[in-house]
């Protein structure tokens, strides 16, 4: 049965390693060189340069290849999904050939058995790969800029990725089990799948655990990108590195005074010269403070392992109904 | 001997659909059996239900003793030819040989090779290149080289021309010959069913019509000829499955479980049947019962009757 899994998939397989080799290699020269540049900026220069200019420079050099790097390492769990596990049962029974295979001395439980192991185990592994390379090549950056649990990265980095893959090869293997035609449940797949990336980070993971709730000074280092007066007075956004690390889930706050009123335009409008940095001392000096709401950056691994394993969780039960679906016969 | 097949009140359903209603036989081991039914007759779901390839709605299947396609071991006892003979078309003539020696425990790769060789198979052809009669040999190669007990072949012949057709029903009595095997094939075509099975089964409207060996079959059926009134009233144990009346004269088809016909009705001329026309007898008369039923109706998808 073995034999049969691996004679059918090896072509895919194939073309799957030879993709992920050319990655592979794109990956391992951007690691090379972000490590030349942070050496460059960070570790050969302690003396003369700051974290602060390091950190533009790595952000201007690396930002969009590392971004779009990380849409296709999620992107891969999808498109094994659509194009393995959902022709994995669909295309025998659009082709007919299940007639044949079903009725060799292998029982139709154990055929589904070995075939759904095998194809999401490759596409662990290949997912996996693809994840490891990634995080190794992206880490210097993410060391320095600490932005690893924004949500547009964390679902690109460490252990997720291979969630994904085991759950978007079982959906597409039980989905093509229930339509029984190849295209349509690939983009059933591909669709479902895309929902789920789009309803986790914004629904489920910012409540896996109650978020922290903290009310943090205005310093002369906070960085503000938006100051914006409404009627009731002075609001801000655009604060992310005020907890660095963290997973910053509030949006739009109030800027406090210390008594704990919300700021009025006129008190903070005199700082505002035009030199940005002055100006944040300026404002940073009027003893001002504000509450955020975030996901500690203690909390990465724990969030991570919880991802991962809903994700594992539902690839298992997906398995399981495939099996339990195909024991009952087709109708 | 356990009967290859047993069936009691063997019923499938798809929605509303009846494929097919409460199917009760018994077929002995040892026959060829010829499985005959217009089009949507329920032939290929009786076949599937037998290979264990789709359950039944109610009723009980038997196949060789046990319920069919639960076991590694019960696969292995039944080699099942479907419609159109499938075969992964991106696989090889030799990997579907491989696929068949990995995945059965009986496989007789010297029985495979041989086959292969005699019907002029390139062992390293696509299997999608293949002509329709040579997928067909490909299929029965693979169903008969494990071995199995029973051979069960769906409409094995109804895609392939005459030749082709010859040279598959050729090799298929020889693997009968060869291996002892029970086997069970539908066809629409009366004449290959007439040339090569010794036991009947009629499917018409899901249901039915006449099961059991030819021979006794045809030792019961006769046609009653006699003067237009003469066979109004016949005596019991004397069946009409079919008649046809002219203003002087009427043609009976009948059924006598009493072996006296000739002498119950001495004025009538009594003739024996051939298979094929018993069979339009049966097909006939479930098309009548069915009229109003225009997916059934026998007139509109007519059996053909080649030789």
């Amino acid at each position: 049965m073995i034999w049969l899994t691996w004679r059918q998939f090896r072509g895919q397989a194939l073309i799957a390693l030879a993709a992920l080799a050319a990655l592979a290699i794109f990956l391992v020269i951007l690691g090379v060189r972000i490590r030349d540049t942070y050496d460059a900026n960070v570790t050969n220069c302690a003396a003369t340069c700051s974290l602060t200019s390091a950190r533009d420079v790595m952000e201007d050099l690396y930002f969009t290849p590392l971004l779009l790097t990380g849409f296709l390492v999620v992107l891969v769990p999808a498109i094994i999904g659509a194009f393995w596990g959902a022709p994995l049962v669909a295309r025998e029974i659009e082709t007919g050939t299940h007639r044949l295979v079903w009725n060799q001395s292998v029982t139709r439980t154990r055929w589904l058995a070995v075939k759904l192991v095998f194809v999401t185990l490759a596409g662990i592994a290949t997912a996996g790969a693809l994840s490891l390379l990634l995080t190794w090549a992206a880490s210097p950056y993410d060391k320095l800029l600490a932005g690893r649990f924004d949500p547009l990265l964390f679902p690109t980095r460490n252990i997720v990725p291979l969630g994904y893959a085991a759950f978007a090869v079982t959906a597409g293997i039980v989905i093509g089990l229930l339509i029984r035609r190849t295209i349509p449940a690939m983009a059933i797949t591909l669709a479902v799948f895309a929902a789920l990336q789009i309803l986790v980070p914004t629904v489920i993971r910012p409540h896996l655990r109650p978020p922290v709730t903290e009310t943090v000074a205005f310093t002369a280092d906070t960085t503000v990108n938006e100051f914006s007066a409404g009627s009731d007075g002075v609001n801000i956004n655009g604060y992310e590195n005020a907890v660095p690390g963290s997973w910053m889930l509030s949006g739009r706050v109030p800027l406090l005074d210390a008594t704990g009123k919300q700021v009025a335009r006129g008190q903070i409008n005199d700082c505002f010269k035009g030199d940005f940095r002055r100006d944040m001392a300026c404002v940073g000096q009027m003893n001002l403070h504000f509450t955020v709401k975030y996901q500690p950056a203690s909390r990465y691994w724990t969030f991570q392992w919880l991802e991962f394993g809903t994700y594992l969780l539902l690839g298992g039960l997906l398995a399981g109904f495939a099996i339990w679906r195909i024991r009952r016969g087709l109708s | 001997m356990t009967p290859v097949l047993r069936s009691d009140g063997l019923t499938k359903r798809y929605g509303r659909r009846a494929a097919l209603t409460e199917a009760t036989i018994t077929i002995p081991a040892g026959r060829i059996v010829g499985l005959v039914g217009p089009n949507g007759a329920g032939k290929s779901t009786l076949l599937n239900l037998t290979a264990g390839t789709i359950r039944p709605t109610s009723g009980t299947i038997e196949v060789l003793g046990a319920r069919p396609a639960a076991s590694a071991a019960q696969l292995s006892k039944v080699g099942f030819v479907a419609q159109d003979t499938p075969v992964y078309s991106g696989l090889s003539v030799a990997d579907h040989l491989r696929l068949g020696a990995r995945l059965n425990p009986r496989w007789d790769a010297t029985l495979a090779h041989q086959r292969i060789e005699q019907v002029g198979l390139d062992p390293t052809q696509k299997a999608g290149r293949l002509s329709g009669g040579q997928r067909a040999q490909l299929a029965l190669t693979l169903a008969a080289a494990k071995r199995p007990e029973l051979m069960i072949f769906d409409e094995p012949v109804s895609a392939l021309d005459p030749l082709a057709r010859r040279a598959f029903l050729q090799s298929l009595m020889e693997f009968v010959a060869e291996l002892e095997v029970s086997v069970i094939l539908s066809s629409h075509l009366l004449g290959d069913v007439e040339r090569v099975c010794d036991h009947l089964v009629v499917l018409a409207g899901s249901r039915v019509q006449l099961a059991g060996d030819v021979e006794d079959l045809l030792e019961v059926h006769k046609r009653v000829i006699a003067a237009r009134g003469e066979l109004d009233a016949l005596p019991p144990g004397i069946e009409i499955i079919q008649a046809d009346h002219t203003a002087r004269q009427s043609t009976l088809v009948v059924k006598d479980t009493t072996g006296m016909l000739a002498q119950l009705v001495p004025e009538a001329g009594v003739e024996r049947l051939d298979l094929e026309d018993m069979v339009l007898a049966y097909l006939t008369r479930a098309a009548s019962v069915a009229a109003g039923a225009p997916v059934r109706s026998y007139a509109e998808q007519p059996l053909e009757a080649q030789r």
